[in-house]
C-alpha cells in the first residue's frame, strides 16, 4: 500500500480519512475516499453540500487547517517535478509543500468575486506566483503574465495588468484566477465549484475555457461541483460522493446512462431537465442529507435509499461492475460473487431506461392528496379561465445613481424598462434571466414592494382587474391578502426570533383573519399542507433544514389563501435532492388551490418544468415570451438560444451551440443602444446597434413573441423534445 | 482620486465653518457686553483710564463690536486665523499666551500616543490572530480586556501610588523634572521630557491600544479566512509573505480609518490623566475655562482642537486612499 502508484496517475488518493473534532464530538467528514486522476484527464467529484468533497480536494494541498482536522488514515500521492510525492506526509514540512503549490498543482475557487486580492493589481498577483517558484527577472515574469492573460481570453492583457479586482466582473476574475493558477504550468488543476457563483452564460464560457486549456497545457483537472450538468459537460470520469464516502465511480457515459448506485439514480431523477415532462412531479429522494454525526451506520445512504435491506447495516463493499465502473452498494455484491462483473447489466434495477420507468418504486414521491397533475389538464384549464389575474403594462423601475458630495444624479439604472406581461388565472408564468436582468424587480413591482417609475399594474383578487399601481399602502395591504410571496433564501426571509406558529400565523393576525387558538389550528393545517408536522409550531426556524424552511416560507405565503403567488428563486439555494421536493410541492399546491404564479429563476430548465408560459428577460426588457415548451424547442430570440445552450445538461456528448454569446453582461446602468443584446449576439447586424427591436408576435404564432429584428429569418437551435433526445443520446453513447 | 481628495477637503472646510459658527454663537451668548466687562475689570485693577479706553477701542475695532453679526463673525474668524485667540477674562491675558506651549505639547503627545498605539497594538493583534488560541493569544486577549476595562485615570492613580511608595519619588509626576519645568526649551529639556513622556503615553494610550489589539486581531482573523488568502497560499507563498503582503494591508484598513476618531478620545483621555498627574496639557485649561465661563478662551481651544482633529481625519483619509484602490476609484 505504501508504494507510489504507476506513473500514469497524476493524483492517487487512497483511503483518505479526515475527522474534525469539536466540543460536540468527532465527526468523520471524509471516510475512506479513494480516487485517482490520470494524465490529461478531467475527473469530476460530485455531491451535495456537506458531503466532504471540499475537504477531500483541499487535503491534497494542505489547505485544511489542522487542528481542528485530524488526518487519521490514507495517502495522497501526487506527481510532482520530483517524482511521485506523498503530500499528507509533507504537512510537517511546509517548505516542501509550498514548492508543490502553484507549481505542480494549482487550485481555483468557488467565489471568484472574493478570491482575487482587493488591493493588489492583477499583474502583481500573478507575477508574484512566478517569482516565487522560478528564478526569472521581473521583465520576463511580466511578459509571461501578459501571455497567460491572453491565453485565458481576457481582452487587452497589458491593460489588465494594472487593474484591480473591483474593476473586473465575476467571469473576468475567474479567468484571471485561472491564469494565476496555471502560470507555472502545473500538471494538475483542482477546481472547487469554479462556476457556481457565475451566471449561466458566463459559466458556459468558463467551462469551455477549462476544457480548452486542458488540451493546450496538457494538464489534468479534478473538478468538484454539486451540478450534475457541469460534470456531464466537462468530465471524463466521475465519482459521486455522499456523506464522506464515494458511492459510485465510472466514466461519464456510464454514470449518466447506467447509474448503478441508488443515490446516483435518485440525483439524476430529481433534476428537472429540458427533456422532462413539464408540470409533472420529479422523482425526488426522500428526506434530507442528515447531519454527519447522524449518518446511518453501515451504508450512509440507508435512511434515504429505496432499496434498503437488512444487510445495509454493514458497510457495503465497493463492487467493480466493469473496468472503470464501481459502486459501493450491497445490491451488486452477489453479482460479483456469482456472475462476475460483466453480468452487472443484467441486474434489473440498474440500467438506462428503467431510471425513468420504474422509478416510482425506487424513489419516493411525496404523498399527495391529489394525483399527478397532467400537462393536458393544465392546458385545458387555461382555455376555460382565460381571464387575466395580473396585467402589467409598460412598467418601469428606474433607480438614480447618486454621486459626489451633493449626491448629484449622474445616471439611471433601468432595472426594469418597459415591461408588459399578463398572468392568467391558474397559470404559471416563468420569468427567466441572468443576474441584473431585472427579474427580481418585476416580482417586487407586482407586489408593490417597490414603487414603479412608470406604467400600470392591474390585479384582480377574485374577479375584476383593479388598478393597484399607485394605491396607498393601506389599501395595498388588503390586496396583499391575495398575494403570497416566497423568496430565495429561506433563512433570511424568516424571522429567527419568532417560532413557526407566529411566522406562519402572522399574516392571519395581520389581516385579522384569525386569533387565539384559531391561529394554531390554521397554522397546523398549513404546515400539514406543505408536508411538515402540525406539532412543530413551537419550534424556531434554525431547528429546520433549508428545504423545511422553504416549506415554512410557503406555508406562510399561503396563510391568507391568496390566489396569486410570487416565487423568487425559491429553490436555487437548495440541494438538488431537496429542490425536487420543493418544486413538486409548489406544483401540487398550485393544482389544489388553483393558484396563479409568477415563478422567477435563473435556471431555464427549472422554469420550464413548472411554467405554462415563459418570459425571458435581458437587461430590463422582455426579449421573448411564449409557451414554455415552445420556447425551449424553438426559441426565436438569440438570447434564449444562448440561455438554453448554456445550461449544462446531464447528457454527456450532447452537441452544444457552436457560437456562444461572447463577453460579459453589460452594466445595467449603461445598457447598449439599439438591441441590448447586440454586444454579445452572434447574429448581430449593423441595424441592431441603432434600432431597438420591439416585442412582436413571431411569424404567425398567436402566443409567441420575440424582440429580435431577424426573428423571422433566423433558425435558432432549441432543445429537442423528449422522445427524440433519448434516441439520439443513446445513439451517441452507443457509438463509444 | 483627485475628486476624492477635493471632496474630503471641502468636507473639512464645511466642518470647520460649522464649528466656528457654533463657537461664535457661544461667545456671543453671555449677557452683557464683553467690552463693559473688560473695562470694569480693568478699572477694578486701577489701570489708567486712557489705557482702558484705548484697549477697549482696540477690541471694538478688531471684533467689529456693534456691527451686525456676520461682520462680527467674519472679524472674529479672521483674527482667529491670524493666531489671535482672544482674551481670557479669567486669567487676564490673551488666550494665545495661555494656550501656547500647552497646545503644542498636547498635539505632540496625542500623535506620540497614536504612534505608540500603532506600534504596539498592530503587531500584537496580528500575532494573536496568526497564533489563535496559543498562550500568546490568550494572554494578550486577557491583557487587552483588562486594558479596555480599566479607566485611564485609575491607571494614572495606580502609577502615582507606585512611584511614591515604591520608588520614593518626591515630585510626583509631570512632564519634566523639577529643574526643567520653567526652563527654556533646550536639548537637555527635550531629553528630560522623553524620559517622562513614555509613562504618560502608556497611561493615556493603554485603553486605545488595548481596543486596537482586539480590533486588529478580529480583523486579521477575518482576513485570513478570506478566499483570496487561499489563493495566495496556493501560489506557494511563505507565511510571512501571506501575512504581511496580503493580509496586513486589508486588516489594517479600519484601524487607519479610525485614527480620526481616536484623536478626540485621546484628547479627552489625556485631560483626565493630565488633571491627575498635573501635566501642562490643553485639556485642564479647557476645563478651567469652561468652569470659569471664560468664553473666549474656551471657544478658541475648541476651534483649535477641532482643526487638529479635522486635519487628522483628512490625513487618515488620504492614507486610506493611498492604501486601498477601491477608495481611490470610487469617484
Ligand atoms: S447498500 Fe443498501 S442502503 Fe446503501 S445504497 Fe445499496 S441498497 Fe441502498
Ligand atoms: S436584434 Fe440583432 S442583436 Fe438583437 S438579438 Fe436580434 S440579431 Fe441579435
Amino acid at each position: 500500500m505504501n508504494s507510489p502508484p504507476d506513473t500514469d496517475k497524476v493524483l492517487d488518493i487512497r483511503n483518505l480519512q479526515v475527522s474534525f473534532s469539536s466540543i460536540a464530538g468527532t465527526t468523520r467528514a471524509v471516510n475512506g475516499v479513494s480516487l485517482n486522476v490520470r494524465s490529461g484527464e478531467i475527473v469530476g467529484l460530485v455531491g451535495e453540500s456537506g458531503c466532504g468533497k471540499s475537504v477531500t480536494i483541499r487535503s491534497i494541498v494542505g489547505l485544511v487547517p489542522s487542528p481542528p482536522a485530524l488526518f487519521e488514515d490514507g495517502e495522497i500521492w501526487l506527481r510532482t517535478r520530483r517524482g511521485m510525492t506523498e503530500t499528507l506526509s509533507l504537512y510537517k514540512n511546509m517548505k516542501a509543500l509550498r514548492q508543490i503549490r502553484g507549481r505542480d498543482v494549482s487550485m481555483i475557487f468557488q467565489e471568484p468575486m472574493r478570491s482575487v486580492h482587493p488591493m493588489m493589481t492583477i499583474g502583481q498577483q500573478i507575477t508574484e506566483g512566478i517569482l516565487e517558484h522560478e528564478v526569472v527577472d521581473p521583465a520576463e515574469a511580466y511578459d509571461r503574465t501578459v501571455e497567460m492573460l491572453d491565453l485565458v481570453g481576457l481582452p487587452s492583457p497589458p491593460a489588465q495588468m494594472n487593474r484591480y479586482a473591483h474593476e473586473l466582473s465575476g467571469g473576468m476574475r475567474q479567468r484571471a484566477l485561472i491564469a494565476l493558477a496555471l502560470v507555472c504550468h502545473p500538471q494538475l488543476l483542482l477546481a472547487d465549484e469554479p462556476t457556481t457563483a457565475l451566471d449561466v452564460t458566463i459559466q458556459a464560457q468558463i467551462l469551455e475555457l477549462i476544457r480548452d486549456l486542458r488540451e493546450r497545457m496538457s494538464m489534468s483537472v479534478l473538478l468538484i461541483t454539486h451540478n450534475m450538468g457541469v460534470v456531464a459537460n466537462l468530465a471524463d470520469r466521475i465519482s459521486v460522493m455522499y456523506l464522506g464516502r464515494i458511492m459510485e465511480t465510472g466514466t461519464v457515459e456510464e454514470i449518466f446512462k447506467e447509474p448503478a448506485h441508488p443515490y446516483t439514480q435518485g440525483l439524476l431523477a430529481s433534476m428537472p431537465s429540458l427533456f422532462s415532462q413539464p408540470k409533472t412531479h420529479l422523482q425526488s429522494l426522500r428526506g434530507v442529507v442528515p447531519e454527519l454525526a447522524m449518518a446511518p451506520k453501515g451504508c450512509v445512504f440507508a435512511d434515504r435509499c429505496p432499496h434498503v435491506m437488512p444487510i445495509c447495516d454493514e458497510t457495503p463493499p465497493v463492487v467493480e461492475l466493469r473496468a472503470d465502473h464501481s459502486a459501493a452498494c450491497w445490491l451488486y455484491d452477489d453479482v460479483e460473487a456469482s456472475q462476475g462483473p460483466d453480468a452487472a447489466t443484467a441486474q434489473p434495477s440498474h440500467g438506462g431506461d428503467s431510471t425513468l420507468g420504474d422509478a416510482s418504486q425506487r424513489v419516493e414521491v411525496i404523498p399527495l392528496t391529489k394525483t399527478e397533475p397532467a400537462a393536458d389538464a393544465a392546458q385545458k384549464k387555461l382555455a376555460d379561465s382565460d381571464t387575466d389575474q395580473l396585467q402589467i403594462e409598460n412598467v418601469a423601475l428606474h433607480y438614480p445613481i447618486l454621486r459626489g458630495l451633493l449626491r448629484r444624479q449622474v445616471g439611471t439604472v433601468r432595472a426594469v424598462d418597459g415591461v408588459d406581461l399578463s398572468i392568467r388565472r391558474g397559470e404559471t408564468l416563468g420569468l427567466v434571466g441572468e443576474s441584473g436582468c431585472g427579474k427580481t424587480s418585476v416580482g417586487r413591482l407586482v407586489t408593490r414592494l417597490v414603487e414603479p417609475s412608470a406604467g400600470r399594474i392591474r390585479f384582480g383578487a377574485d374577479g375584476r382587474l383593479e388598478e393597484i399601481t399607485h394605491i396607498p399602502q393601506k389599501e395595498m395591504k388588503g390586496v396583499r391578502r391575495s398575494m403570497g410571496m416566497v423568496f430565495q433564501d429561506p433563512l433570511s426571509s424568516l424571522n429567527a426570533r419568532m417560532n413557526i406558529r407566529n411566522i406562519v400565523g402572522e399574516p392571519l393576525m395581520l389581516h385579522g383573519m384569525a386569533r387565539g387558538s384559531a391561529v394554531d389550528e390554521r397554522v397546523g393545517e398549513l404546515l400539514e399542507m406543505v408536508g411538515l408536522r402540525a406539532a412543530h409550531q413551537s419550534r424556531f426556524p434554525h431547528a429546520f433544514s433549508g428545504g423545511q424552511r422553504q416549506r415554512i416560507a410557503i406555508a406562510r405565503a399561503l396563510a391568507t389563501e391568496p390566489s396569486f403567488l410570487v416565487a423568487d428563486e425559491p429553490v436555487s439555494a437548495l440541494d438538488v435532492s431537496v429542490q425536487a421536493q420543493i418544486l413538486n410541492l409548489l406544483l401540487t399546491l398550485q393544482q389544489q388551490l388553483n393558484l396563479s404564479m409568477l415563478f422567477i429563476a435563473h435556471d431555464i430548465a427549472v422554469v420550464r418544468h413548472v411554467s405554462d408560459r415563459i418570459a425571458v428577460m435581458y437587461l430590463g426588457k422582455i426579449v421573448e415570451l411564449g409557451n414554455a415548451r415552445e420556447i425551449c424547442v424553438r426559441p426565436v430570440h438569440p438570447y434564449t438560444e444562448a440561455l438554453l445552450a448554456s445550461i449544462p445538461l446531464p447528457m454527456p456528448g450532447l452537441a452544444t451551440l457552436q457560437e456562444m454569446p461572447k463577453g460579459d453582461l453589460p452594466d445595467p446602468a449603461n445598457p447598449p443602444t439599439g438591441c441590448r443584446f447586440h454586444t454579445r449576439c452572434p447574429y448581430s447586424q449593423p441595424i441592431c446597434e441603432q434600432e431597438e427591436p420591439r416585442l412582436v408576435p413571431f411569424a404567425d404564432a398567436v402566443d409567441h413573441f420575440g424582440a429580435c429584428h431577424f426573428q423571422d429569418e433566423l433558425h435558432l437551435q432549441g432543445v429537442e423534445e423528449i422522445g427524440e433526445i433519448h434516441g439520439s443520446a443513446a445513439a451517441a453513447g452507443g457509438e463509444e | 482620486m483627485r475628486t476624492y481628495i477635493l471632496q474630503r477637503f471641502i468636507q473639512m472646510i464645511i466642518v470647520m465653518i460649522v464649528v466656528m459658527l457654533v463657537s461664535f454663537i457661544i461667545v456671543e451668548l453671555p449677557p452683557g457686553d464683553f467690552l463693559t466687562t473688560l473695562s470694569e475689570q480693568l478699572t477694578e485693577q486701577n489701570v489708567d483710564p486712557k489705557v482702558i479706553d484705548s484697549t477697549v477701542e482696540m477690541y471694538r475695532a478688531r471684533y467689529g463690536l456693534g456691527e451686525n453679526w456676520f461682520i462680527r463673525f467674519g472679524k472674529w474668524a479672521w483674527s482667529l486665523m491670524k493666531g489671535d485667540m482672544g482674551y481670557s477674562m479669567q486669567h487676564n491675558r490673551p488666550a494665545s499666551e495661555l494656550m501656547g506651549e500647552r497646545l503644542s505639547l498636547t498635539i505632540w503627545i496625542s500623535i506620540a500616543t497614536l504612534v505608540f498605539m500603532f506600534v504596539v497594538a498592530v503587531p500584537i493583534g496580528m500575532l494573536s490572530a496568526i497564533k489563535q488560541y496559543s498562550a500568546w493569544d490568550h494572554s494578550f486577549t486577557f491583557l487587552a480586556l483588562l486594558g479596555v476595562s480599566v479607566p485611564s485615570f485609575i491607571t494614572a492613580l495606580v502609577f502615582l501610588l507606585l512611584s511614591v511608595t515604591l520608588l520614593g519619588a518626591t515630585t510626583v509626576a509631570g512632564l519634566f523634572s523639577p529643574e526643567y519645568v520653567t526652563a527654556e526649551w533646550s536639548w537637555a529639556k527635550f531629553v528630560d521630557m522623553l524620559k517622562h513622556v513614555w509613562i504618560i503615553l502608556f497611561i493615556v494610550g493603554l485603553g486605545d491600544t488595548a481596543s486596537t489589539i482586539r480590533v486588529m486581531r478580529a480583523r486579521m482573523l477575518d482576513t485570513l479566512g478570506e478566499p483570496y488568502i487561499d489563493t495566495a497560499r496556493m501560489k506557494g507563498l511563505s507565511g510571512a509573505k501571506i501575512y504581511f503582503r496580503h493580509a496586513l494591508r486589508v486588516a489594517i484598513n479600519p484601524i487607519i480609518s479610525s485614527i480620526g476618531l481616536r484623536f478626540p478620545q485621546i484628547i479627552s483621555g489625556s485631560t483626565i490623566v493630565a488633571i491627575v498627574l498635573t501635566l501642562p496639557l490643553i485639556g485642564p485649561l479647557l476645563l478651567d475655562a469652561l468652569l470659569g465661563e471664560d468664553v473666549y478662551l474656551a471657544c478658541s481651544i475648541l476651534v483649535v482642537l477641532t482643526l487638529a482633529l479635522v486635519i487628522g481625519n483628512f490625513l487618515a483619509d488620504l492614507a486610506l486612499a493611498w492604501l486601498d484602490p477601491r477608495i481611490r476609484f470610487e469617484s
